[in-house]
């Protein structure tokens, strides 16, 4: 099967410490991988590299065949990897504004763009909230309005990072299912996470990152 | 004039809608109003500009910055005299004691608080902000402009803050607009006039005005405060 994201090298370093020095990594479609670590191994920084908000010292990257300028990440990638942090910024408007605001960005216009958001409203499992201010809800509904407003935007690769920690039983559950729901055949999802729930998965591939070094 | 007197007196002269007095209020809204309007976009933009982008100098220009905030209205109003006076670079144009000098003077009071807090909240916005914004396909210009967007109550409260620093300030006022009867008298101006004269009432009356617009501007700083999740 081709990769749908190859990794030759990539390399980052804060100070003195060298924080990752991964030789290979190979994400394939259709898959969800499971990122483990210690806090502080560098997995939100390995994410962030993946999706050009950080920049690596050094990045080898194949993309869908395509190679990858590590030094001047394109824009236009950001528009098939997205990642999603561990406490979720949600926009100073409504959740379906929230999830809007990539479509617009796509240019996908009025009233198309309502109907994808009330349907990943739905698909989330948000409408009792679907009128209830961001500011108001609760880590766990945070994190599926940051979940539906990826998924909407059906990015070729998903990064999410720990996006159950600090969540009571049922809210992990409910982001667990919807992750499983979220890597189709031509997708794939990256979960950083120390969860058992989604580590045990049937068909996640665990990833160990340790030393900088993925294994 | 014994105090009690003068209070009531004052009550009289602002429920009475007296014409002397509105007027004066008229002025210092028309002027602080459009002193704002002016100085709000640049300083917006100037704020942002330093919390973003990086340059040589930067610092030192956002020391200068901070340093303006505590700048004492008095020499700004002696810098726009010496401008504006006859003799001066801009003497032609007629401005000293108009309502366009006290307008001049309170956009150039009003311009370092807007900027600053512009500056102070778009540097305080989470990094998050924009990694969200860039994270979901956003340009780097789209996701710095949803960045300004999303610290607007911030901005707002920059405003405000700028509202009363203008409204309530005497010495630039006094200075470029002469405190001339219907046309630059304002409510500071008028306070410090008629107190002088031992015309109480009229002062008090004024005084009265100030606090309540000052309670005002907090109560909406607040409500905006809020909704910007500061609180």
């Amino acid at each position: 099967m081709n990769a749908l994201v190859l990794v030759g090298a990539l390399k980052k370093t804060f100070g003195e410490r060298r924080l990752l020095d991964v030789s290979e990594l190979a994400l394939d479609a259709g898959k969800i991988y499971a990122l483990t670590g210690d806090n502080g191994s560098g997995k939100s920084t390995l994410l962030k590299i993946l999706a050009g908000l950080e920049p690596a010292d050094e990045l080898r990257m194949r993309f869908n065949g395509a190679d990858i300028d590590g030094a001047s990440y394109p824009d236009a990638l950001r528009r098939e990897i997205i990642y999603v942090h561990q406490h979720p910024y949600l926009f100073h408007s409504s959740i379906t504004a929230n999830i809007e605001y990539g479509l617009a960005l796509r240019g996908i216009e009025q009233p198309r763009r309502h109907d994808l958001a009330s349907a990943a409203i739905k698909w989330a499992g948000l409408g009792a909230v679907s009128h209830v201010q961001p500011k108001r809800l609760s880590g766990g509904e945070r994190q599926k309005v940051a979940l539906a407003r990826a998924k909407v935007l059906t990015p070729r690769l998903l990064l999410v990072d720990e996006p159950t920690a600090n969540l009571d039983r049922a809210a992990r559950g409910q982001i667990v299912a919807l992750l499983k729901q979220t890597a189709s055949d031509n997708s794939c999802v990256v979960v950083a996470c120390h969860d058992r729930e989604i580590i045990d998965l049937p068909a996640v591939v665990r990833l160990h990152l340790e030393d900088g070094r993925l294994s | 004039m014994e105090l009690s007197t003068a209070i009531a007196e004052s009550f009289r002269l602002l429920f009475s809608l007296d014409a002397k007095l509105w007027n004066i209020i008229g002025v210092s809204m028309k002027v602080s109003l459009t002193a704002l309007l002016i100085a709000t976009p640049p300083a917006v933009v100037l704020g942002f500009a330093l919390a973003t982008v990086p340059f040589r100098g930067r610092r030192a220009c956002v020391i200068v910055l901070q340093s303006f905030l505590s700048f004492p209205t008095v020499v700004v109003g002696l810098v726009l005299y010496v401008l504006l006076a006859r003799s001066g670079p801009f003497g032609q144009w007629g401005l000293l004691y108009t309502q366009e000098a006290m307008i001049a003077g309170q956009a150039m009071i009003a311009f370092p608080v807007l900027a600053a807090f512009t500056l102070a909240a778009v540097q305080g916005a989470d990094r998050i902000v924009r990694e969200t914004a860039l994270s979901l396909g956003a340009s780097r210009l789209r996701a710095s402009l949803t960045t300004l967007f999303e610290v607007r109550f911030a901005v707002m409260a920059g405003v405000f803050n700028g509202f009363g620093r203008v409204i309530s300030e005497v010495g630039c006022a006094m200075m470029v607009g002469g405190n001339i009867a219907g046309l630059t008298r304002s409510i500071p101006t008028a306070i410090s006039l008629e107190t002088a004269k031992g015309e109480f009432a009229q002062g008090i009356a004024l005084g009265i005005v100030l606090i309540v617009l000052a309670l005002g501007v907090n109560a909406l700083l607040n409500y905006f405060q809020g909704e910007g999740g500061m609180k």
